[in-house]
């Protein structure tokens, strides 16, 4: 590996053994940080011999503990770092790609394709720290998944390394493509369980040029889905982002996070932030949505809003959305959930989500917010006020279990955009069992016949 | 005080990237988004929190240049501002230019405080407050961090490269505001929708007889050059090494 190819004094370890909730922590002899596809490779070869388990590894930032060696496998593992794998291979504008290898973080990306006057659209709040192969592990979703699609949606072609040590060498940017199985499909969202991707080819799109960023304040819901069809009707394709939290969740941002300002001063129990934009120098776009606004609210379906003028206030507001998950950590221990369920069906969710975990846990805290327009809400829990945290915590699989039963009886899912990893084994056990899981464990061996990949993240070893 | 003026320029946006065009005869504008000058928006903050503490009776937006700067006029009356005059030329002007349109508006507005950025994001000038401050022949508070007005008295916080510094000047004055002036308000709805309805006077600039013609002459633009890109040292041996090498240390 070289000097700086690996890490194993524990000091060193521990960053990269703990998750960023520190729910968990994990245990491995050595962590390694190979800076090509071939050591990368190599390392494969090595632990598929020696049948030593390989946890990739992105930013860890994932919130499902699957980039962590847990200690609960038997097997010994090693962690295995895309950190140093970082170039930007190249960009082409004209071809409206990028290749770039998995270790870039996602920022480095967005910056690249700006620099070259092009959009890489996957944004989230941890795009500081998230990187590319992790984003794809995930298939990781955001805040422009409306316009622009999950990150499935924006890889043309991928390069992996099979749990033998052989190279997939799949980088094209062809839109189209069609010679027999698309295997890249395979690895987007396999959470490190099928391979190591090392690099990838991704769209890119025009910049946008005019942005129009508001924010609104809601009587209910259901005047929120309304006004999202009323809009996709309006704007068409120029609505980029379609964001909503409860005012609860944002009375949470008001209170712990310093700095941060009420938009309004006669908030409503829900808000919405909503982002138009065009890459056509649209100096009408802002006047559109002003105009529709203000239809809507003549209608009664908002309550009031505010339209940034400037970046600055863009930044606040978007730095409010941002803010929710870190403003909740603050209020002590929590319970998370990543549902999505069919938009139109959101505010019935979580009237019938809200009255179940209430029966449950007296006094306990919704903290509600996420993508309404891709019908996927951060249905959070906060422990009650004064509580211990710790008897709340051990509530987690009852309660989780009873939200995901709802979410699916209302024809959703349980896992919207965080994945599995090794906090919802069992849920996908229970929730796809039999032929589901079967053909995913038919995949597994397929391609990782000795379970060397990830062991124990989505399924258990049989 | 009956009357506030707040000269408001449209510049680039803030964000957009400029580039030059390539024979150098000047920057990219065509299809940019533009924007109210940041500092201009914070003399425009400052006039309606006056306005809103009863120091003031009205708040005139004045801007000049092409006919579509009425948009931005359009957010800075639903801002707050009462009306807004739009000095109407497609040319470039320099500040001295503009200093002697706004002095035309000012002598038949008669306002009690004229308000405006402290410079201008494109050309950086930091002149025009100034110019018109001359020419009308009244005292100047430049760089305010805070503003307070007592019956014909202004008290203006500035910021100086010493620290801060307080002032008193008369009014009628010209007062320019600095960064950390104020934080401008959120734009409401209701309030874009009154705008809408609040009158936009357009005058043609050779309705002024001002002269207007430029006093600079520009030679050529050019890209600053790009930094080099910083290299990493392991131990502090070799940086030591590293910044002798360059002469940096003896
Ligand atoms: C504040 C915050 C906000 C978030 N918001 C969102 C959001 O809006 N939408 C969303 O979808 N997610 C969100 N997430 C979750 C997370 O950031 C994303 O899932 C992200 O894509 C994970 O990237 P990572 O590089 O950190 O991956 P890691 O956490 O390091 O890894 C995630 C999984 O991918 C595997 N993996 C990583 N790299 C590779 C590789 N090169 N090859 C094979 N497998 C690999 C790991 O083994 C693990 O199973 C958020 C997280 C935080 C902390
Ligand atoms: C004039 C003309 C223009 C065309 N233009 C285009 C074009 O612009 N773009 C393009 O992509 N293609 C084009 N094609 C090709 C073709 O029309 C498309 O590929 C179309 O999608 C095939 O549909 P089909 O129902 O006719 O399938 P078929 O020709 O009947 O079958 C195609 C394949 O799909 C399989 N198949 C069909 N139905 C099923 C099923 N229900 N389950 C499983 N397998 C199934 C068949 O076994 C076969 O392998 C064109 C063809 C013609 C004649």
């Amino acid at each position: 590996m070289g000097p700086g190819g690996y890490l194993t004094a524990q000091t060193d370890l521990r960053g990269y053994l703990t998750e960023w909730r520190g729910l968990y922590s994990g245990t491995t002899p050595c962590v390694l940080l190979p800076s090509t596809t071939g050591q990368v490779a190599e390392i494969l070869r090595l632990c598929a011999r020696h049948r030593i388990g390989v946890v990739p590894q992105g930013g860890n930032t994932g919130l499902v503990g699957g980039a962590i060696p847990h200690s609960t496998e038997a097997r010994p593992q090693v962690l295995v770092s895309a950190r140093r794998l970082d170039r930007i291979r190249s960009i082409d504008a004209e071809d409206f790609s990028i290749t770039a290898e998995a270790g870039c973080l996602l920022a480095t990306l967005q910056a690249a394709a700006s620099e070259a006057g092009r959009l890489f659209p996957l944004s989230l709040a941890a795009e500081g720290s998230c990187q590319l192969g992790g984003n794809i592990s995930t298939n990781a979703g955001g805040t422009a998944v409306l316009r622009f699609g999950t990150m499935r949606d924006l890889v043309l072609g991928l390069e992996v390394v099979l749990p033998d040590g052989r190279i997939l060498d799949g980088l094209r940017s062809l839109r189209k493509d069609n010679t027999g199985y698309d295997l890249k499909q395979l690895f987007i969202g396999a959470e490190g369980t099928l391979g190591f991707v090392t690099a990838a080819t991704c769209k890119l799109f025009p910049q946008p040029s005019s942005v129009v960023t508001a924010w609104v304040t809601l009587p209910s819901v259901a005047a929120a889905i309304s006004l999202y069809g009323a809009a996709r009707d309006h704007l068409g394709d120029d609505l980029t982002a379609f964001e909503f939290a409860s005012q609860f969740t944002v009375e949470l941002v008001l209170k712990n996070i310093p700095g941060t300002r009420a938009p309004l001063d006669n908030p409503g129990p829900w808000n919405l932030l909503m982002e138009v934009s065009t890459p056509r120098t649209d100096s009408g776009l802002e006047a559109r949505v002003q105009d529709f606004l203000a239809t809507m609210q003549d209608g009664n379906r908002i309550i009031d809003g505010v339209v940034a003028v400037n970046r600055a206030q863009r930044d606040a507001l978007w730095h409010l959305r941002h803010s929710m998950s870190e403003a909740q950590k603050l209020e002590g221990a929590s319970i998370k959930h990543d549902v999505s369920v069919p938009v139109a069906r959101m505010e019935d969710f979580l009237a019938d989500a809200t009255a179940a975990v209430g029966s449950m846990v007296t006094g306990v805290r919704v903290v509600a917010f996420g993508h309404l327009g891709d019908g996927n809400v951060h249905f959070n829990l906060s422990q009650p006020q004064d509580s211990d945290g710790a008897a709340f915590l051990a509530r987690w699989d009852e309660i989780s279990h009873r939200v995901h039963e709802v979410a699916v009886s209302f024809g959703g899912s349980f896992s919207a955009e965080h994945g599995i990893g090794a906090l919802k084994v069992a849920e996908l056990a229970h929730w796809r069992s039999g032929l589901p899981l079967e053909l995913m464990r038919a995949i597994k061996f397929a391609l990782d016949p000795l379970g060397i990949m990830n062991p124990g993240k989505l399924f258990r070893a049989e | 005080m009956q009357k506030i003026i707040v000269c408001l320029k449209r510049v680039v946006d803030y964000n957009v990237r400029i580039r030059v065009k390539p024979d150098g005869s000047g920057v990219v504008t065509e299809g940019l988004k533009m924007s109210i000058n940041p500092f201009d928006e914070i003399a425009l903050e400052e006039a309606l929190r006056l306005r809103e503490k009863g120091q003031a009776q009205e708040v005139v937006a004045v801007s000049i240049g092409p006919e579509d700067v009425q948009q931005q006029l359009r957010t800075a009356l639903a801002m707050g501002a009462d009306r807004a005059i739009l000095v109407q030329t497609s040319a470039e002007l320099e500040p001295l230019a503009a200093a002697r349109i706004l002095h035309k508006i000012v002598l038949s507005e008669q306002p009690g405080l004229v308000l405006l950025g402290k410079q201008a994001i494109d050309d950086d000038c930091n002149q025009t407050g100034q110019m018109l401050a001359a020419l009308w022949d009244r005292p100047q508070a430049t760089f305010a961090s805070k503003l307070e007005l007592k019956g014909t008295v202004a008290t203006v916080t500035r910021e100086v490269d010493a620290g801060l510094e307080v002032i008193e000047v008369d009014l009628p004055a010209v007062v320019t505001s600095d960064l950390r002036l104020n934080e401008p308000r959120y734009v409401k709805l209701p309030e874009i929708m009154k705008a809408k309805k609040k009158t936009i006077d357009v005058v043609a600039i050779d309705s002024l007889g001002v002269d207007a013609a430029p006093v600079l002459r520009v030679t050529r633009y050019d890209t600053p050059p790009v930094r080099s890109k910083g290299g990493m040292v392991k131990t502090v041996d070799e940086l030591v090494t590293a910044l002798r090498d360059r002469g940096l240390l003896a």
